[in-house]
């Protein structure tokens, strides 16, 4: 059985959890991920920096990832867990994980906050961006639809009123002339010369032969 | 054919309806102006009239109900030429009328100096009906009022022969029915002017009997306005397809058949109630007037339609539609009568019925009942259409008429055809 790497194990860790790792990561973080549309970065302490100030100072880096991920983790042997006070983590919304050989656990869960460094974002956050519109979509159309409701309460309204006492006349219009008739000539014909036989009919008036039926 | 431009622009049609007066050049395009065919006669000694700048001896156009005075002075003040499409030779106050019609309508289309006019081709349009003295008075009323140069050469044409020509028909039957009258005219490539067949029966006798329905009703005080009961005929009258059978269903379901009409610019509103099986009977009466059912209205005094001569013409009271159709065609040469029957073509107000949603099992319109009218009498295979522009298609007839006919044709009084020279 062919051993995987620790990342590779973190890889497969988060795939089974329907993530879908990201190729271009953040330099400080050792994986990056999209679960549900959320960016997750993961930096993962190998068993060669076990010191407190190195888990220290992975805790600020993940720190400094914070305005371009919505989930950050802390991977730690778990060797080293008995020295970590979860409670920071659960502090500052970071997620932390322990491991060794044979499974990986997550001890304490990241809190989701939004990602604040726009340029960061990752390059499947087109998903985002088309859920960003939907979402103002959808409330342009309840906005619309108590418009429409509320058009329509009024308009009820209007006609439940009583009839005024004087009613209204409709006078109708008489034939209207052109006052000052603008004349244009116009070789254009009307539409009702089109494929009328008359015209052939009537041009030969005086000069076709007698041939008539009667009249 | 070579393309006339001077008649491209200067062709000008006038359409002398029984109500309305439609006019304009072919720069109309599709629809002509209109005004009512009719003119006021002021009092000259009202202060009104000596208001007004105008001294017109009779207004026309729009401007006639600023001069109305009193109601009782319409009857006669106001003058309705064409009622029956026909003038009587010596009644001088409609000729009045007609001749300042056709001014106004040529000043309305005055155009710029200098535009290169010489003066309109004029196609003016008269019932099929009209007496040759109706043609000599209207041409020379054009020739001799044209001071200002307005007219270059005038014809006039039978109004049936211009809707064939409007719809592009040249062998047809065209059956015009106005307020007055309807006729009958078979057309090819002329009009057989022999074949024609006069009715005495127009939209005014459906006027008449929804005037009855009124009274009958309960709007006695409202039977009385003409232009009131023109437009609840309008509004409310129908066609049956078979008369009996839609009397009984209205009488057996009256709210769906229900007749109701609110008076435009009043708070007048009309309901027939269980009465508006009665709809139907001023559809019908128009197409044919012999059901017994319009004997009780005859017997209450509603004038029965009688056979008239008016003119060179005898105008049948109660032919129905049918009948007329099938006496027209049948003066006509036995090879020509196929092809008058395939093309049947209706035109005028008194043409237009409506048939409201949900009726349609009992309510048809003017084509179908002609066709129904028809089979009765064994004619089948019958092509009926309205025409494509039933308000306008007369006076598209009389442009591409006046556009078309050669300058060369002089007018001639036996085929009563071609072009009358005024001036250039």
């Amino acid at each position: 059985m062919v051993s995987l790497s620790i990342e590779e194990r973190f890889s497969h860790y988060f795939l089974a959890m329907g993530a879908q790792q990201i190729t271009e990561k953040p330099a400080l973080a050792t994986l990056s991920f999209v679960i549900e549309y959320q960016t997750v970065n993961v930096i993962v302490a190998s068993t060669n920096h076990l010191t407190q100030s190195n888990i220290l100072t992975a805790m600020l880096d993940l720190s400094t990832l914070r305005a371009t991920s919505n989930q950050l983790y802390l991977a730690i042997p778990r060797v080293l867990g008995a020295s970590i006070d979860a409670q920071i983590f659960r502090a500052h919304g970071l997620g932390l994980l322990l491991y060794d050989d044979r499974r990986i656990d997550e001890v304490v869960s990241p809190q989701t906050l939004p990602i604040t460094d726009i340029a960061a974002i990752a390059p499947n956050q087109d998903l985002l961006a088309t859920t960003a519109q939907l979402t103002e979509l959808k409330s342009l159309y309840l906005e619309l639809k108590d418009n429409i409701a509320g058009l329509k309460a009024e308009l009820t309204s209007i006609e439940s009123r009583p009839q005024p006492m004087t009613p209204s006349i409709e006078i109708p219009q008489p034939h209207s002339l052109p006052e000052q008739h603008v004349y244009t000539s116009t070789n254009a014909l009307p539409a009702f010369f089109t494929n009328n036989p008359w015209l052939d009919v009537l041009s030969k008036r005086g000069r076709e032969s007698t041939e008539r039926f009667a009249g | 054919m070579a393309l006339d431009n001077y008649r491209s622009s200067y062709t000008f049609a006038m359409d002398f309806g029984t109500s309305d007066f439609k006019f304009g050049p072919i720069s109309c395009g599709e629809n002509p102006q209109i005004v009512n065919n009719r003119g006021y006669f002021p009092d000259k000694k009202s202060v009104l009239y000596n208001a007004f700048e105008s001294t017109a001896e009779v207004i026309v156009g729009n401007d006639v109900p600023l001069y109305m005075q009193s109601v009782e002075d319409l009857s006669t003040r106001l003058i309705y030429p064409m009622r029956n499409g026909v003038i009587n030779r010596d009644d001088e106050p409609a000729w009045k009328v007609v001749s300042a019609l056709s001014q106004f309508g040529l000043r309305t289309f005055k155009p710029p100096a200098n535009d290169g006019f010489h003066g309109y081709y004029v196609v003016a349009s008269l019932s099929a009906v009209s007496p040759r003295y109706m043609y000599e008075r209207l041409l020379s009323m054009l020739k001799e009022n044209n001071s200002d140069g307005l007219v270059r050469a005038v014809t006039v044409i039978p109004q049936p022969f211009a809707v064939a020509i409007g719809h592009g028909v040249t062998t047809c039957v065209v059956i015009e029915s106005g307020h007055g009258n309807s006729q009958i005219c078979p057309i090819s490539k002329y009009p057989i002017r022999s074949a024609q067949v006069a009715l005495n029966r127009g939209g005014g006798d459906a006027n008449a009997i929804t005037s009855e329905i009124l009274k009958d009703a309960g709007y006695g005080d409202l039977a009385s306005e003409e232009s009131l009961v023109r437009r609840v005929k309008e509004a409310i009258g129908l066609v049956p397809a078979n008369l009996d059978v839609a009397i009984e269903e209205a009488k057996k379901a009256p709210k769906r058949f229900r007749a109701k009409f609110k008076v435009p610019g009043t708070r007048v509103e009309i309901d027939l109630d269980k009465d508006s099986w009665t709809r139907f009977l001023i559809g019908e009466y128009v197409f044919d007037p012999n059901h017994e059912i319009f004997e009780s209205y005859f017997g209450r005094g509603m004038p029965r339609p009688k056979d008239q001569k008016m003119g060179d013409t005898i105008f049948k009271g109660t032919l129905d539609f049918g009948d007329a159709i099938i006496t027209a065609v049948e003066k006509c040469p036995v090879e020509l009568q196929p092809m008058l029957y395939r093309e049947v073509l209706l035109s005028g107000g008194n043409l237009s019925w409506r048939i409201p949603e949900r009726l349609e099992d009992f309510a048809v319109d003017a084509p179908t009942k002609i066709r129904l009218l028809l089979k009765e009498k064994g004619i089948k295979n019958v092509t009926v259409k309205m025409t494509q522009s039933p308000q306008f298609s007369v006076w598209h007839g009389c442009i591409i008429y006046g556009f078309a006919v050669p300058d060369e044709y002089e007018w001639d009084w036996q085929r009563l055809e071609g072009w009358m020279k005024i001036s250039g």
